[in-house]
């Protein structure tokens, strides 16, 4: 192991991290105390990490626009509507009228927008899939998920028919036994994955806050 | 102390004593991978976006490192300072992105430290760990126009993501990258399986270290991995056979 000022990081970071692992094995005061003052403390340094975040994000789009890159105007506008957003945040608050306009008109189309559009992204990735992975697990997927929309989406015609009751029992056995206990097994293996990933880094095995 | 508390305990002491044995145990005791096509397929994309002056892409996803989703991006961390190793000599080195500003800054973090250990400390720029955008949403609005300046041929998801994941992996293909991804949420591994041209599914992509031979840490917590599954497994069996049986009220 070779020395330098990242033992002192580790060390912070390993100590850090037992005192919060052991508050929430041991209910004792002082624990449960050093617990909060440390995750609050971490919510505190969170954002600040946020402001460096958004002043890198602001130098890529600098340099962008320096640089004169491909789509520099896009990058142009974005330092442009970041600033007046920012402004009027500052000097009236969050709860400006204009600030909460600009949220309401802007940012919420946009997302809902971008979930219509994953609406059409997953139809087109449906059709790939099965021209791309031409296999029995592929094909599982796609026929289930025919399934499950033909069971849960209401029919133009013959929604009260026998065969849509039918659809709507199989999405039913579907969902609630094949999913729900393929999902179980994939949430153990995730569970597992994070604790070792978690236990690396209290370990200083990882140290993704670098050397 | 509850019951439930002592259970977990032991758990973690389990995990701990059984990572540090396997790690102690070395080459000894040689791992065998099954095959994943991703990561077979992706040694030979970083290779050729390295010949051919493209840019391997890593996405941190778009959770927080405060919050409880942390883990798989923590896991494309340690992928990223593998990647950035090999890729500190091309033109065009890695990138990485997130939604969240800490873990934009452990990014940064890792790829300087990933330079200076290959010798390249020139090569680093802060930009190249980089805020995408702060809400998940707009990271994935801001993912075409980046995959496509930054001329993206390896784009690599390692992060929580919520149903922007399948847009991400989506940008991706559309660029014709290499797209490989997993997360920790199931419902978002569906999206990716059908989004994506090499899905990590379940602890695939906590496994990425190991295949990747970061280290032998990696190696051991997979063994681990492997050791309490099966633990749980039986424990879960004889249970459902006590109960069966009587033996367990």
């Amino acid at each position: 192991m070779k020395l330098g000022p990242y033992l002192v990081w580790a060390a912070v970071a390993t100590g850090t991290g037992i005192l919060v692992l052991l508050g929430y094995f041991f209910q004792l005061d002082v624990l449960i105390g050093l617990r909060l003052l440390l995750i609050q403390w971490a919510v505190l340094l969170a954002a600040a990490a946020l402001m460096l975040g958004l002043f890198n994000l602001l130098s890529v789009h600098w340099n962008k626009v320096s640089l004169q890159q491909h789509g520099w105007p896009y990058s142009a506008m974005l330092i442009l509507f970041f600033l007046v957003t920012l402004v009027l945040g500052l000097l009236f608050g969050p709860d400006y009228e204009v600030v909460l306009l600009l949220f309401r008109y802007v940012q919420v189309p946009v997302e809902a927008s971008l979930m219509a559009l994953l609406a059409i992204s997953l139809a087109v990735a449906g059709f790939r899939l099965l021209s791309r992975r031409r296999d029995l697990v592929s094909l599982a997927f796609v026929g289930t998920t025919l399934i499950v929309l033909l069971g849960t989406a209401p029919w133009p015609i013959g929604g009260e028919s026998s065969v849509y009751l039918a659809f709507s029992d199989v999405r039913a056995w579907v969902s609630q036994v094949w999913a729900a206990a393929g999902a179980r097994g994939i949430l153990l293996g995730v569970a597992l994955g994070a604790i070792t990933t978690g236990l690396r880094v209290l370990l200083a095995s990882d140290r993704p806050y670098g050397d | 102390m509850t019951a439930i508390d002592l259970v977990g305990l032991v758990i973690l002491i389990l995990f701990l004593v059984s990572m540090l044995v396997y790690a102690s145990l070395g080459e000894r005791w040689k791992v065998v991978f099954r095959p994943l096509s991703g990561l077979d397929a992706l040694d030979e994309a970083i290779e050729r976006a390295v010949e051919d002056g493209s840019r391997v892409h890593v996405s941190l996803g778009t959770g927080s490192v405060i919050g409880s989703d942390s883990a798989p991006a923590l896991a494309g961390l340690a992928m990223l300072s593998k990647i950035a190793a090999k890729t500190s000599m091309s033109d065009k080195p890695v990138v990485a992105t997130a939604a969240d500003g800490a873990m934009a800054l452990l990014a940064q973090d890792t790829l300087r430290t990933a330079y200076d250990e290959a010798g390249a400390s020139g090569r680093y720029e802060p930009i190249s760990g980089r805020l995408l955008a702060p809400s998940p949403f707009s990271y994935a609005a801001a993912l075409p126009g980046m995959l496509a300046t930054e001329d993206v041929s390896v784009h690599l998801m390692s992060g929580s993501y919520g149903a922007e994941g399948g847009l991400a992996a989506d940008f991706g293909e559309r660029k014709q990258a290499l797209v490989m991804a997993g997360t920790d949420d199931v419902q978002s591994q569906a999206l990716l399986y059908a989004t994506a041209q090499y899905p990590l599914i379940g602890e695939e992509v906590f496994a990425t270290g190991a295949y990747l031979d970061i280290g032998r840490m990696h190696r051991a917590s997979l063994r681990t991995q492997d050791l309490v599954r099966f633990l749980i497994v039986a424990a879960i069996l004889l249970g459902t056979i006590a109960r069966t049986v009587g033996l367990w009220p």
